[in-house]
């Protein structure tokens, strides 16, 4: 019995620690697989999606209504951001990501100025269930499930749906989906658009279990800089197996030395894990498979 | 003759696919030699093969008798292969001038250094351009800079994957005097090449692959007579030159 | 020797001939006489900017002439922060021991960048993931310290001290004829520092138009023709990397001895933005322009501080996102570019 208890206790600090990366991460891969565009406001979108569902949901809309709010409001931020500052700067990712390092600094500090230093919360809905002699958090197991249905809703929207498909031919061949009057300026723009509401769908689903202030896109960033390198730039090769892989890594080392020394561990694994393979498990997978 | 160049059984397969079916090749000291197929007969792999781009899944590459199947390709070139890749690789933000001083400040330095690039400069017929940002050339400038670097290395064997892709007849012409000048000096070269006016004019031997095997072999004319390689052909003879190699 | 002072002057540098040595000069006379007409803390504060130069360069060598995304900077700068200010704290700042600690510190940061870069380079790590992993690691660090609070976390004398950092440390001091120098933040060490930045910026300028330089920014333009004229690739840019984050750690030790004290928010996602902003602002291609490029960043940047520093930064990502658009060469390469053209027409007339 006690055996079955740390079993399942292990198997929910997976689960968390594969939720966290899954979200965190599928925002920036999503972006990174089909644009070859690292942005590094990715966390400012988080944290976007966050602010407007904590405001909405204060302000008396459902909790899953306000998260949708959240996911809205940064797709929408992210269109603009594409349009301004992206659209200018395809062919040249090294200066995308710094580019959008700046956009990073200017959001961070500006809703600094804007909204002060911290925004009351919303409280941890859904309570707690316990198992054996551990208390566990329901809601954390809804982030799990959510996580589940991004990556079951990604995999329907990009190959189940005439956008997918319109997609993935401007991601493969450009020029070709071009000639074939596919509007490839739409395509990218919509990409991104999607990458910052998937980013804010998870600041609003993290927004209740965090303080809401306008640094907390950083403590997404790193786990998904860690899972978008080790995924490699497929999504569903990529970075689901990447998140089990570290959340693996990271529950182990959790449960036996603390978080931090999860956080480290993972880095630490990452930089062993891209000595082996530079271009990540999905090049990997695509290798043995070719 | 004694082989400069030799591949033993050479197999390279992506997945399934086998590009390169055991290549038993040689190339002889001093020799030029064609390499000719038509479009996803393994030239472009086997020419990766060779410069170390990609590992064999079996086969040895031997370079004077010294497997070098398991070197990278930085130590290989500096063994004495040179290598021009089919798309021109020089640096575009640099000068011409720079773009040769980079590959000779191996073995030259100070007044001989600058001496060397002008005789090469004016080798390449570049002369005039030596200021000039590479990247700004034309594109049969770009491929003789190119090999321009490529035999700064002072390199006993030159590797050269379409190095007239791209070039007029006349820029095809001079190139083909070039690679004969330098074959005089006693460089062996292995060319990969589409243009069969550019074989006639250098090629010393001709081998012929088709689907990763070595198809036929002989001077340039048994080649051209070889009914049986024309028929590989056919069908291709139409076909756009610059589509992409398997 | 004379060989090495020729290459002071090449390829790889704008600014040559007479008159750009004579606007050397004269910029490096204005700064030696600086002190006799400010005061002792506007001098301390110009120290202060001399302090940041250092890991600018480091930057522009490794991004701009090696082409390396490299955004760890702080993490080096963090690092030899620390380890200055546990070695001072533990052994004290006799005998001359403050500079063997930045000598050691240094070294550090050197050893610590040849491991992680032999792990990035070897792994032939490049484009935006060489930038995501090495941001990374300055962010874990970060992390890492700031929970370093209990009075458990301690080496020797120096208790780490958590999210409000480590103080106390001894400024930098150096043994003379009658008792030690102590140098404070006032005239001695901008003294000190200024030569200091004189021998690097020249050292680098040697550096980078001699082979090595040839050799990086050949990696740059084409890291495979590069390889196929013979050049280790790997091997170049670990190089470039070591020493680019030694002068970053070179920053932190500078700065934790000019100021008592180092945080672990010098480590973290904003600190680590501003090099790359200096960089990119002045123009990461050339060493002149980062070296004037970073210096009126800073300078602009504390005018922009009585407002409120998030203001200042607000005002800093947008110049970087304006720049990248506009001007992605950067802002003093163009001007200098522009003067150089000038300088050429004036003849003529």
């Amino acid at each position: 019995m006690v055996l079955l208890d740390t079993a399942f206790a292990f198997l929910y600090q997976l689960g968390d620690a594969f939720a966290f990366l899954v979200l965190a991460a599928c925002g920036l891969a999503v972006v990174f697989g089909m644009m070859g565009v690292i942005n590094l406001a990715h966390g400012e979108f988080i944290m976007c999606g966050a602010y407007v569902t904590v405001a909405t949901t204060r302000a008396g809309l459902p909790l899953p209504a306000g998260i949708l709010a959240g996911a809205l409001a940064a797709g929408a931020v992210g269109m603009v951001l594409e349009r301004l500052v992206i659209r200018y700067l395809y062919g040249r990712p090294l200066d995308t990501i710094v580019a959008t390092w700046g956009v990073s600094l200017a959001a961070t500090q500006g809703t600094l100025i804007v909204l002060g230093s911290s925004m009351p919360g919303v409280g941890t809905p859904l309570g707690s269930f316990t198992l054996g002699s551990y208390s566990y958090s329901t809601y954390r197991v809804v982030l799990m499930l959510a996580a589940l249905a991004v990556l079951a809703g990604l995999y329907l929207a990009f190959n189940a749906t005439r956008f997918g498909t319109l997609a993935r031919a401007t991601i493969q061949v450009p020029h070709m989906a071009e000639a074939l009057g596919v509007d490839t300026r739409k395509v990218y723009a919509l990409t991104f658009g999607i990458g910052a509401a998937l980013a804010g769908l998870t600041g609003g689903l993290y927004a209740p279990t965090m303080t809401i202030v306008p640094t907390m896109g950083a403590t997404f960033i790193m786990e998904a800089f860690v899972t978008v390198v080790v995924g490699g730039a497929d999504i569903f090769l990529g970075t689901a197996p990447a998140a089990l892989v570290l959340g693996a890594v990271r529950a182990a080392l959790t449960s036996w030395q603390g978080q931090l020394f999860g956080q480290i561990g993972l880095l630490v694994a990452v930089i062993l894990v891209i000595r082996v393979l530079p271009r990540g498990i999905s090049g990997l997978i695509l290798r043995e498979r070719a | 003759m004694t082989a400069i160049l030799e591949t033993r059984g050479l197999d390279k397969h992506f997945g399934g696919l086998h590009v390169t079916n055991g290549i038993d090749f040689a190339l002889g000291e001093g020799e030029v030699h064609c390499l000719i197929g038509p479009n996803g007969a393994g030239k472009s792999t086997f020419f990766r093969l060779l410069i170390g781009e990609y590992r064999p899944e079996r086969g040895q590459v031997l370079y004077r008798g010294e497997d070098i199947t398991a070197l990278k390709p930085f130590e290989r070139v500096r063994r004495g292969l040179s290598v021009k890749f089919q798309v021109p690789g020089i640096f575009p933000g640099l000068t011409v001038a720079h773009n040769l001083e980079i590959a000779l400040q191996h073995h030259l330095e100070g007044a001989s250094l600058g001496a060397e690039i002008r005789r090469l400069l004016a080798f390449l017929n570049l002369a005039d351009a030596a200021g000039e940002r590479a990247g700004t050339l034309s594109h049969g400038q770009k491929q003789w800079l190119e090999i321009g670097m490529a035999i700064s290395l002072k390199p006993r064997l030159l590797l050269l994957d379409e190095p007239t892709a791209g070039m007029s007849p006349a820029e095809t012409f001079a190139t083909g005097e070039m690679v004969q000048s330098l074959n005089r000096d006693g460089v062996a070269i292995l060319a990969i090449e589409h243009d069969m006016a550019f074989v006639r004019q250098i090629a010393q031997r001709v081998t012929v692959l088709h689907v990763g095997r070595i198809f036929a072999q002989g001077t340039t004319d048994e080649i051209v007579a070889n009914e049986a390689v024309a028929a590989i052909y056919l069908g291709e003879a139409e076909a756009p030159r610059r589509t992409a190699d398997a | 020797m004379l060989r090495l002072l020729r290459r002071l002057e090449g390829p790889q540098t704008l600014g040559r001939g007479p008159a750009f040595w004579t606007a050397f000069a004269g910029s490096l006379g204005l700064a030696v006489a600086y002190p006799w007409f400010a005061d002792g803390y506007t001098v301390g504060n110009t120290a202060y900017f001399f302090c940041w130069v250092f890991m600018a360069l480091g930057l522009c060598l490794i991004w701009g002439y090696g082409g390396a995304l490299s955004f760890g900077q702080t993490a080096f700068f963090g690092l030899s922060g620390y380890a200055y200010g546990v070695l001072t704290l533990n052994v004290g700042a006799a005998y001359g021991f403050t500079l063997a600690a930045v000598v050691l510190a240094v070294a550090l940061s050197a050893g610590f960048a040849g491991l992680l870069g032999y792990f990035l380079f070897f792994g032939r790590i490049g484009g935006v993931f060489l930038g995501i992993i090495t941001l990374s690691v300055t962010l874990a660090m970060e992390r890492f310290m700031a929970q370093t609070a209990g009075p458990e976390w301690r080496i020797g004398a120096a208790r780490l001290n958590g999210y409000n950092g480590m103080s106390g440390m001894p400024p930098l001091t150096v043994p003379w004829l009658d008792g030690d120098l102590v140098l404070f933040p006032d005239v001695a060490l901008y003294y000190a520092l200024l030569g200091l930045l004189v021998v690097t910026y020249l050292a680098l300028r040697i550096l980078v138009n001699a082979r090595f330089g040839n050799v990086l920014v050949a990696i740059r333009e084409n890291p495979e023709r590069a390889e196929m004229l013979g050049y280790d690739v790997r091997r170049y840019q670990l190089g470039a990397f070591v020493i680019g984050s030694a002068l970053a750690g070179l920053s932190g030790t500078l700065y934790t001895a000019w100021g008592q004290y180092i945080t672990p928010s010098s480590m973290g996602l904003t600190a680590a933005a501003l090099p790359v902003i200096w960089v990119a602002v002045g123009g990461r291609g050339d060493l002149t322009a980062t070296l004037v490029g970073t210096l009126a960043v800073l300078g602009g940047f504390q005018a922009l501080t009585i407002y409120g520093s998030q203001y200042a930064l607000v005002v800093m990502g947008l110049l970087l996102v304006v720049v990248v658009l506009a001007a992605p060469e950067g802002l003093v390469v163009g001007l200098m570019r522009g003067l150089s053209r000038l300088g050429r027409k004036a003849p003529a007339r």
